[in-house]
C-alpha cells in the first residue's frame, strides 16, 4: 500500500512539473464583439494572438447579432472566464445580458476595455462606470467630468461640452502616470508609440479610476492641448478593468496593433485585470522616448537567431540584433555560466568567414570586457585581419592579454 | 612675459592669504588708457574646442573684458575655427588670434596663463593631461572625464602641476544651489538620510545614418582620437551626446551639475558610493545608443541613498533633492529653491557654521583664481567623484550587476568584469600621456 502511495506521489509530481513547464493557460478570456464602428473583423483575431501569445489566455470569440438581429441565441457563458475583452459598440445588449455582464464583474471578473468599446453604451450607467471615462454619442457633462492631467496632477474638470474627439492619426509619446501599478510597473515612462488615434475630451464617472497613462494631445486640427488618459485601471466590485483607448486597428494591419509597447499593455493589463497580479516581464522589445518599435512577429528570439542575424549586419542598418545581444549579456546578471553560453555563440560568430566585418567588431567591444579565457585564441587569431586591428587591440588590452 | 607675471601672481596671492577680497583689479581709467586694462595685465587665455560650449563659455569670459585676452583657438572643425577667430578679433580689436587644428601643437607654441577647454568627453583623458602637464590653468567642461580610469589620471595630473582648475559645473555659483547645499551641510533638514537627483530624459533617436561624407572643414580622424574608428555618418557637434563611445548620454552630461550639489550638501564631495545598482533603457534600434532612462540607487559609506535617474521618473523631477530627518530641500535651476516648510529657507547660518565656498561668478571666480592661486570653486576632485558615482552607475546597467566600490582605493571589489569597464582602450597611436 505504501508503495503504491509511493509511486503515485511520484507520478503527482512528475505531473506537477510537466504542467509547469508547458505553461499552459492559466487564464481563459472571451472577446465579445460583432458590432464596431472600427473593423472588428480585423482587430478580433489580432486581440486573440496577442493575448495567446502571453500563454496565459486561451481566448474564445463571441460574436453578437448584427443590428436588430436575435438576440436570443447571444448567451455569454460569463462564469467560464477570467476576463472579458470587449470589442464591441453598437445596438444596446438586452438587458439580462447586461444583467449577467455586470454581476460577472461584481463578483469579481476581469474587462478589457478595447480602443473603440469606450464608446459602446452611453446610457448604460453601469457599462460607463466600468469604463471610467468614454466619449462620443451624445455624452456630455451629464456622464461625468473631463479627465485630463495638468504636469503631475490629474484634473477633474466638469466643463459643459461634448465628449471625445480624435484628429489625423499619427505617432505619439505615451507617458506613464503611475510606476507602481503591476501593469505599468518596470515600464520605461516615456515611449513613443506607433502611429494611432489619440482618443481626447473623454469624460466619465471615473469612479475607482486610476489613470495609467496619457499622452498629450497636440492642438492641430483642435486638438486640446492636454496630456489626454490612454490607459486606466478601474475596480468596479470585486472585478477589475484595464481600459485602453489605444489600437486604432484599420484593416487589421495598422502599425498601432504592430507597437511593442501596445502589445505589452495589453498582455499586461489583461493579466492584472484577470488576476489582479503581473507575472510577465518587461521584453526586450518595449519601446523608450528614442522611438517606435513595430513588433511584425510574435516570436521571441533565441540568441542563436540573434547571432546569425547579428552576423549580416552592415553599418546603416538595423542595430536591434546588437542591441539584443547586449541585453542579454547585462540580463546575464555577471552568470559566468550565461555569459559562457552567449560568449560562445559570440566566438562562434568571429569564427565565421560569412560573418561581415562590422558584426565582428561588434562583438569584440562586448567581448572586451565580458569575455573569459574562451575568447582568447580566437581574438589573436583575428590579429592578422587588418580591417580588426583597432578592435582586436582593444579587446586583447581590456581582457589583460600582453 | 608669462611666467615673470605668473611668479608675481603666486607672490601677490601669497601676500593676501586670508583676506576675503583681493582688490587685484586696478580701474584701468586710472592708467589712462581710454577705459581699457593694457593687454599685459590681462589674462591670456586660449581655447580648445570652439564648439556651442566653448564659445558659451569663452563670451562669458569676454564679459569680463578688462581681465581676460583670448589670443589662441584650437579646434578639429576648421569652420567653427574660423567663426571663433572671428569673434575674437572683434572683441581684440586685432586680426592676431593664432588658429590650430592640433591641440599638441597649440599646447606646444602658445605661451598662455589658462585654457579653456570644451571637447567631447572620449577627449578629456587626453587633453586634460596634456594641458595640466603644460602647467596652463585649465576651466574644463564636465563631465570631466569619460571613464574612472581618465579620471584618476586628470586628478593626478591637476594636482601634480599645481594648476589652479574650474569645472564647468557653474552652479556652484548660483545663490540658490549655494544655499541649498549650506543650510542641508548645517543641518537644517536634519541628518540627510536620502538624495534625489533628477537628470534629463534621453531624447528621441534618429534612426541608423549612412555613411556620409566627412563636412569640410571636419578632421573626423582628430574628432575620434583615441575612440574608436568609425566612418562618419552625420553625428558628430552636440550630438555626439547620445554615443557610449564619447559620452554616457544625459546621465553623464549632467551628473557634473546635480550630483555634484547633492555631494556639495552632504560633505560627500572627496568620497563615492560603495554600492551601487541600476536599471537603464537602452534605445532598442539606431546609432544613438546611451540610455535614455535610467534608475540608479547608490549607498554611501555614511548610509546616505542617492537615488539618481532621469527626472520623469522622479516626484520632483529635474534638481536635487535632500532628504533630512527633519524636511528636505529642493535645488533645480532657474533659481528654484524649496522646502518642505519655508521657515527653513529664512534660517541664517551662524558665524561658527559651515560657510560652503561662495562665488556669484563662475567665470570671474576662476579669473580672481589664477590670480590668486587659490582654490576655485569647482575643484577637479569633486567633479570626479560625482562623474564617478554616475560611470558606476552606468557599469551597473551594462553588467545587470550590483558594483560594489571601494572610493579610498578607487577599485571595484570583486567583479573584474565590471573592473575592466573602469578603463576603455585608446585607440592607437592615442595614450594618456605620463603625469
Amino acid at each position: 500500500m505504501k508503495r503504491v502511495l509511493n509511486i503515485l506521489l511520484i507520478i503527482s509530481i512528475i505531473l506537477l512539473i510537466f504542467t509547469d513547464c508547458k505553461k499552459s493557460p492559466h487564464y481563459r478570456a472571451l472577446i465579445i464583439t460583432g458590432q464596431n464602428s472600427t473593423d472588428w473583423v480585423a482587430s478580433t483575431p489580432v486581440l486573440k494572438q496577442i493575448l495567446e501569445k502571453t500563454g496565459i489566455f486561451e481566448c474564445s470569440i463571441l460574436i453578437s447579432p448584427t443590428p436588430g438581429g436575435e438576440w436570443d441565441k447571444f448567451r455569454p457563458a460569463w462564469d467560464k472566464y477570467n476576463l472579458v475583452v470587449l470589442n464591441y459598440n453598437g445596438e444596446k445588449w438586452p438587458e439580462t445580458i447586461r444583467n449577467g455582464f455586470i454581476s460577472y464583474v461584481n463578483n469579481g471578473g476581469g474587462v478589457l476595455v478595447y480602443h473603440s468599446a469606450s464608446i459602446a453604451f452611453p446610457d448604460w450607467k453601469e457599462y460607463n462606470e466600468i469604463c471610467g471615462i468614454s466619449g462620443w454619442d451624445n455624452r456630455s457633462e451629464k456622464d461625468g467630468p473631463y479627465i485630463y492631467f495638468r504636469g503631475n496632477r490629474m484634473v477633474l474638470d466638469s466643463s459643459a461640452g461634448p465628449a471625445g474627439w480624435h484628429g489625423e492619426p499619427r505617432e505619439f509619446e505615451v507617458r506613464i502616470r503611475n510606476t507602481e501599478h503591476p501593469v505599468t510597473r518596470g515600464l520605461p515612462v516615456r515611449w513613443m508609440h506607433a502611429k494611432d488615434l489619440l482618443y481626447a475630451r473623454l469624460r466619465g464617472p471615473a469612479k475607482n479610476m486610476e489613470v495609467l497613462a496619457t499622452a498629450y494631445c497636440d492642438t492641430t486640427g483642435g486638438g486640446t492641448g492636454r496630456d489626454e488618459p490612454v490607459m486606466m485601471a478601474i475596480t468596479y466590485g470585486k472585478g477589475r478593468v484595464f481600459h485602453t483607448t489605444l489600437g486604432f486597428p484599420g484593416d487589421g494591419t495598422s502599425p498601432a496593433l504592430q507597437c511593442a509597447g501596445f502589445i505589452t499593455t495589453l498582455q499586461r493589463g489583461a493579466e492584472w485585470a484577470a488576476s489582479g497580479k503581473v507575472t510577465q516581464p518587461v521584453p526586450r522589445d518595449f519601446p523608450t522616448v528614442s522611438g517606435v518599435v513595430l513588433r511584425t512577429e510574435m516570436k521571441p528570439i533565441t540568441l542563436k537567431e540573434e547571432i546569425e542575424n547579428l552576423a549580416k549586419y552592415e553599418i546603416g542598418m538595423s542595430t536591434r540584433y546588437y542591441t539584443g545581444l547586449q541585453d542579454r549579456i547585462k540580463k546575464a546578471a555577471g552568470d559566468p555560466d550565461k555569459l559562457l553560453e552567449i560568449e560562445k555563440m559570440m566566438v562562434k560568430l568571429l569564427e565565421n568567414d560569412k560573418a561581415t566585418i562590422e558584426s565582428k567588431k561588434l562583438v569584440l567591444r562586448e567581448l572586451s570586457w565580458m569575455g573569459t579565457d574562451y575568447c582568447i585564441p580566437t581574438i589573436k587569431k583575428l590579429q592578422e585581419n587588418a580591417e580588426l586591428k583597432d578592435e582586436v587591440d582593444f579587446a586583447l588590452e581590456r581582457l589583460g592579454v600582453k | 612675459m608669462k611666467s615673470s607675471r605668473r611668479k608675481f601672481l603666486k607672490k601677490a596671492a601669497s601676500a593676501v592669504t586670508g583676506t576675503l577680497v583681493f582688490p587685484y583689479i586696478i580701474p584701468s581709467s586710472s592708467l589712462g588708457l581710454g577705459g581699457e586694462t593694457p593687454p599685459s595685465e590681462k589674462i591670456l587665455m586660449g581655447v580648445i574646442g570652439t564648439g556651442s560650449q566653448g564659445m558659451s563659455n569663452m563670451r562669458s569670459f569676454m564679459r569680463l573684458k578688462d581681465q581676460v585676452r583670448f589670443v589662441a583657438l584650437c579646434d578639429v572643425d576648421a569652420k567653427r575655427l574660423e567663426a571663433a577667430k572671428a569673434v575674437v578679433d572683434k572683441v581684440n580689436r586685432s586680426n592676431d588670434c593664432r588658429i590650430y587644428g592640433d591641440f599638441r601643437e597649440f599646447l606646444e607654441k602658445e605661451k598662455l596663463d589658462a585654457v579653456l577647454i570644451a571637447i567631447p568627453d572620449h577627449w578629456h583623458g587626453i587633453i586634460y593631461t596634456a594641458a595640466a602637464n603644460k602647467k596652463l590653468d585649465v576651466y574644463g567642461e564636465k563631465p570631466i572625464c569619460r571613464t574612472i580610469n581618465d579620471g584618476k589620471v586628470i586628478v593626478q595630473a591637476v594636482k601634480k602641476n599645481g594648476i589652479i582648475w574650474q569645472t564647468g559645473s557653474w552652479q556652484r555659483s548660483e545663490a540658490n544651489f549655494h544655499r541649498g547645499a549650506e543650510l542641508v551641510i548645517n543641518g537644517r533638514i536634519g541628518k540627510v538620510k536620502y538624495i534625489e537627483v533628477g537628470l534629463p530624459d534621453g531624447v528621441r533617436g534618429i534612426g541608423t545614418p549612412p555613411v556620409q561624407e566627412v563636412p569640410e572643414g571636419l578632421d573626423w580622424e582628430m574628432w575620434l582620437g583615441p575612440a574608436l574608428k568609425v566612418p562618419y555618418r552625420g553625428v558628430c557637434h552636440w550630438n555626439w551626446r547620445w554615443i557610449l563611445d564619447y559620452s554616457g548620454g544625459q546621465l553623464t552630461d549632467w551628473a557634473g551639475h546635480h550630483v555634484d550639489i547633492a555631494n556639495w550638501g552632504t560633505g560627500l564631495e572627496y568620497t563615492g558610493p560603495v554600492e551601487i545598482e541600476g536599471t537603464g533603457f537602452y534605445p532598442y534600434d539606431g546609432i544613438y545608443n546611451a540610455p535614455v532612462e535610467y534608475d540608479i540607487t547608490c549607498k554611501f559609506a555614511n548610509g546616505i541613498i542617492m537615488r539618481i535617474a532621469n527626472a520623469s521618473r522622479l516626484p520632483k523631477g529635474m534638481g536635487t533633492v535632500w532628504y533630512g530627518d527633519l524636511g528636505w530641500i529642493h535645488v533645480d535651476r532657474g533659481n528654484r529653491i524649496s522646502a518642505s516648510d519655508p521657515k527653513i529657507l529664512e534660517e541664517t547660518i551662524g558665524e561658527n557654521e559651515i560657510h560652503l565656498y561662495k562665488s556669484t561668478d563662475h567665470f570671474q571666480n576662476f579669473i580672481d583664481c589664477v590670480r590668486t592661486r587659490k582654490e576655485a570653486i569647482a575643484p577637479i576632485e569633486p567633479a570626479y567623484r560625482a562623474i564617478s558615482t554616475a560611470l558606476l552607475g552606468e557599469i551597473a546597467m551594462t553588467t545587470g550587476q550590483k558594483i560594489y566600490w571601494d572610493p579610498e582605493k578607487e577599485e571595484i571589489i570583486g567583479n573584474p568584469n565590471a573592473s575592466r569597464l573602469l578603463g576603455r582602450p585608446y585607440r592607437k597611436p592615442w595614450t594618456l600621456p605620463e603625469v
